[in-house]
């Protein structure tokens, strides 16, 4: 076994990949833009519904199907009132969109697989192992083939949620079928029934309960695949989560969680509803019936009226990606404001850095303004230079290295011999300067038996912090402009063999096509330029705990000499 | 003429029926096969024919394949080997919708837990038979409703078959079957699940109905008397074979072999059986507490016309009938002054000895143990079917 040269399997599914995204790119891209177009308007229509009716109707809704408690009614008016006071109202709708996506068409796959694997032994014999394996499997990696085959953004959550939520109601309807009587399928036999009549009659609706429980156990798993969804830029509370996680944000990210688990648990209570037993089925009388028709009708005219009345914005749609590291919160958002404020209809949509390069490179993405240029994201850059287009840099004298309090001895990289438990500090494992980092800790000797060790970028500056405070030692993969430099004495270790970058420049890239569909655009995108020190006065704002949004509003009044110049 | 034809059909469960079918052959035991192939007998090599309009009972103890030889019938289960045909047509030839034709027209089962649809109401159970053939709403509601109104079911139509006694639920169930107007009803230890009460009456109601509606009813029991009781035909099985079909008094008088003898008891009774054996119940009345009006109502309740009377400690004071009771309660007697003796014997005295005593008693008999305390009473009819196993048997030796 081990004299066995190593069989190269993550080419083989690489290959494997890439043949697929190659041959049925026609099929991904139609899944992608229908997909897109149903959820985009499904999650425009539920935004179009007035916040208060929403509430108000959703919460009638709990009185009428609750016979005399209030607990659940009064936990959905308070829970909807908290979403909603906390500006989450719209992430909310983008969740419940991607959920009731991601559920549906589990049931609709999974209901039909289930039958069928409870019918036939061989196809149980294939499908259970396979169910096996989606479930265990760590929801990340579905990530990977989601972006390869839809690119960024909703459907790609879907897809990755619809993997991982599938296998309960697969399991559960087999379960259920399965669990019917001996006796009932062979009274249905014997009196003449054809496999569809039984199925029909007899074994769906005797499984109906366990397949409520699958269904809300499928539920349940596409609700906990939404944060990780949000890394491929699906929108809604995910994304929240995750730039909480990405910059050691606690405050928010329990609100984001708490309204993930407020959505849980009305989703669970009123999927639990569902379930009734023969010959207890308390007899709903019509008039309640008629009023929950009633409230979901007045939600859903509220809606239209709504979107009849209200202006919509007819801008351009430009879309922006970035990564959820300070400096490009800081400069993504002075971009994207100020292009609203010309008129434009702007997204900016948070991702991995590969999966941003990527994105770019196969048109999901407009532009960026991260790239950091030449050593950072080199590998990035090489490999999907043929397929975008750098514009330049948007801010000089950008810089990458190990990074220490100033408290250390060591001032070069050389110096390094046990500090800090021969570990440096990264970030997330995807970003450039992890390459660099990587590079640095094999090319110099003393670093040999050295820990990169990776995290995400909030997490490292709280380790930082953690360390500064208690006068202990600690390196970290750095660079500015960043706002940590005004906050702590910091100071850069120096790097004879230059693997961590001389100085950089932070560039702007665009996709291949946007200078042929909107040569204007890609003017201003070129034109965009600021300074290090704008740049750090905006990040600290929004440390100081400004949003990003206001923070860069500010600094576009304070600025509007250099902002009118991207607009000549 | 025949309604059901059954020829050499046999069903080995299991992967190597051939194996299995060659170690029948060498009358091989059911445990040894399985051992030796995995495979089970279900039946071997059933030839009988049903006539129409009868009650035929298939019987047997439990493993004995009788409820595999039900489901053959329908085929439900698929046999291995053999022919089958109702009304001299093949039916183990049919393809799956001739098949389903068959189970539609011609038969229907009655199981015996019911297996009534939970989730449908004791109407729609009722009509599911004519639902999925496809008869329109208004015709199989009043088709179901007719049937559940001849078996006294009909404002329980609304119910679901939860809310309902095991008695009620057995009635659905052959409603259910009966809804269909099959010519054969398959009836699968339909009254096993019941209590006796309501077997007995059950049985009854069957037997009622048959009168009425002379279909060929095959019913399977692991219970003689049931068998006794309802069936034109009695079929015995074991081990998956058929041991001898006859009529009841054909198979109580000439048992064909040692099994169906033991089966039905009849081993050469009157010189083994001891009145432990042949006794019942003794239904008492405690006169030291009880008067005349609670005996007599007792009496009613139990359907009797006297009463064993026994002291505190259950020793036999004699016996009192209703006639003595009725005139104790005008005369205000204690009750202890109007019972009269009975004849006693042992718990293991032989019934050969039993016979002169009972043919002279007035009383049942009691028996009584070595404390005098009363274990139960003997009545006639035991002793005379006891009797008629021996004569049986003595025509036989």
């Amino acid at each position: 076994m081990l004299n066995l040269p190593k069989i190269p399997l993550e080419s083989w599914v690489t290959d494997a990949v890439n043949w697929l995204t190659q041959h049925l790119a026609a099929l991904f891209n139609f899944m992608q833009s229908v997909g897109k177009i149903v959820m985009d308007n499904m999650t425009a229509g539920l935004i179009a519904i007035p916040m208060p009716l929403m509430i108000a109707g959703i919460t009638l809704i709990a009185i009428l199907t609750t016979s005399k408690k209030f607990g659940f009614p009064l936990f959905t008016l308070v829970g909807l009132s908290l979403i909603a006071n906390q500006d989450l109202w719209n992430d909310l709708m983008n969740t419940v969109t991607l959920v009731i996506m991601a559920s549906v068409i589990s049931l609709i796959i999974g209901i039909p697989l289930g039958i069928l694997t409870a019918k036939s032994a061989k196809t149980a014999a294939v499908v259970k192992p396979i169910l096996d394996f989606m479930q265990t499997m760590p929801g990340f990696v579905y990530l990977i083939p989601a972006v390869a085959f839809f690119g960024i953004g909703v459907v790609p959550g879907v897809f990755a949620s619809i993997i991982f939520a599938l296998p309960p109601m697969v399991r559960m309807t087999d379960l259920g079928i399965r669990q019917v009587p001996t006796a009932l399928v062979e009274a249905a036999d014997s009196f003449g029934s054809t496999t569809w009549q039984k199925l029909i009659k007899l074994e769906l609706p005797s499984a109906r309960n366990t397949i409520l429980a699958g269904a809300n156990q499928t539920i349940m798993l596409a609700l906990s695949m939404v944060v990780t969804a949000s890394m491929i830029g699906a929108p809604g509370l995910g994304r929240g989560v995750l730039s909480a996680v990405q910059h050691a944000d606690v405050g928010s990210g329990f609100v984001n969680g708490l309204g993930l688990v407020i959505l849980a648990i009305i989703i669970d209570r009123f999927t639990q509803k569902l379930n009734t037993t023969p010959g207890q089925k308390t007899v709903a009388k019509p008039w309640r019936r008629w009023a929950i028709l009633a409230a979901v009708v007045v939600m859903i005219g509220g809606g239209v009226v709504n979107s009849l009345t209200s202006n919509k914005t007819t801008g351009q749609k430009v879309n922006i990606g970035y990564v959820e590291w300070d400096s490009e919160v800081a400069s993504t958002n002075v971009v994207a404001e100020s292009l609203r404020q010309h008129g434009y209809d702007v997204t900016i949509t948070p991702l991995d850095n590969a999966v941003l390069w990527q994105s770019v490179a196969n048109g999901q993405v407009d532009a960026s303004v991260s790239a950091w240029l030449p050593v950072t994201h080199k590998t990035l850059y090489d490999k999907y230079k043929k397929d975008l287009k750098v514009l330049g840099p948007n801010l000089r004298g950008a810089k990458t290295g190990f990074v220490v309090p100033d408290y250390m001895k060591a001032n070069s990289i050389e110096d390094l011999t046990n500090q800090a438990g021969k570990t440096i500090t990264g970030i997330e494992p995807g970003a450039g300067a992890m390459a660099s980092a990587q590079k640095t800790i094999d090319s110099y000797s003393n670093l040999k038996g050295w820990n990169l060790l990776g995290s995400s970028s909030g997490a490292m500056t709280t380790a930082l912090d953690k360390a500064y405070k208690n006068k202990q030692d600690i390196i970290v993969t750095g660079w500015s402009p960043h706002w940590m430099f005004s906050k702590y004495h910091l100071k850069y270790l120096e790097d004879p063999k230059g693997t961590m970058g001389k100085g950089e420049n932070i560039n702007t890239f665009v996709r291949k096509g946007l200078k042929s569909d909107n040569p204007k655009l890609e003017k201003i995108f070129d034109r965009f330029h600021w300074t290090k020190s704008d740049m750090e006065s905006v990040m600290l704002e929004i440390q100081n705990g400004k949003s990003p949004k206001q923070a860069a509003a500010d600094w576009i009044k304070a600025n509007k000499k250099s902002v009118d110049s991207w607009y000549k | 003429m025949n309604k059901v034809e059954i020829k050499h059909l046999t069903k080995i469960f299991g992967k190597r029926p051939k194996a299995a079918l060659k170690m029948v052959k060498q009358n091989k035991s059911k445990n040894e096969i399985v051992e030796k192939t995995g495979s089970t007998v279900g039946v071997y090599d059933i030839n009988m024919t049903i006539e129409d309009g009868e009650i035929f009972v298939i019987m047997g103890l439990s493993g004995s394949g009788k409820s595999t030889l039900i489901r053959l019938l329908n085929r439900l289960i698929e046999p291995t080997d053999g022919q089958l045909f109702i009304d001299g047509q093949e039916i183990t030839k049919f393809n799956k919708k001739q098949m389903l034709d068959i189970r539609r027209q011609k038969m229907s089962m009655v199981f015996q837990n019911f297996a009534l649809f939970p989730h449908r109401t004791i109407l729609e159970n009722t009509e599911y038979g004519l639902e999925i053939q496809g008869v329109d709403k208004a015709e199989r509601r009043k088709r179901a409703e007719k049937a559940l109104d001849n078996a006294q079911l009909l404002s329980f139509k609304d119910q679901y078959p939860s809310q309902l006694s095991g008695g009620m639920q057995q009635r659905v169930g052959l409603a259910r079957a009966l809804t269909n107007d099959p010519d054969i009803l398959l009836m699968d230890e339909a009254f096993s699940a019941l209590d006796p009460l309501v077997r007995g009456e059950m049985q009854d109601e069957l037997l009622e109905l048959q009168a009425n509606v002379q279909k060929t009813i095959i019913f399977i029991t692991h219970d003689l008397n049931e068998a006794l009781h309802l069936g034109d035909h009695i079929a015995i099985m074991k081990d998956g074979q058929l041991q001898q079909v006859g009529t009841g008094e054909e198979i109580l008088t000439n048992p064909a072999n040692e099994y169906v003898k033991t089966f039905i008891g009849g081993v050469d009774r009157s010189k083994v059986l001891t009145a432990e054996s042949i006794m019942i119940p003794a239904l008492t009345t405690n006169i030291d507490v009880d008067g005349p009006t609670v005996a007599l109502r007792k009496m009613a309740d139990e359907e009797v016309s006297g009463l064993v009377a026994v002291s505190r400690s259950r020793q036999l004071l004699g016996y009192l009938s209703s006639d003595e009771a009725v005139s104790a309660r005008h005369s205000k007697t204690p009750l202890s002054q109007v019972v009269v003796d009975m004849p006693t014997v042992q718990l293991d005295t032989l019934v050969v000895d039993i016979m002169p005593i009972i043919y002279d008693a007035q009383t049942p008999v009691a028996v009584v143990d070595d404390k005098h305390h009363v274990r139960g009473v003997i009545i006639r009819g035991a002793v005379l079917e006891a009797l008629a196993g021996a004569e049986g048997d003595d025509e036989h030796a």
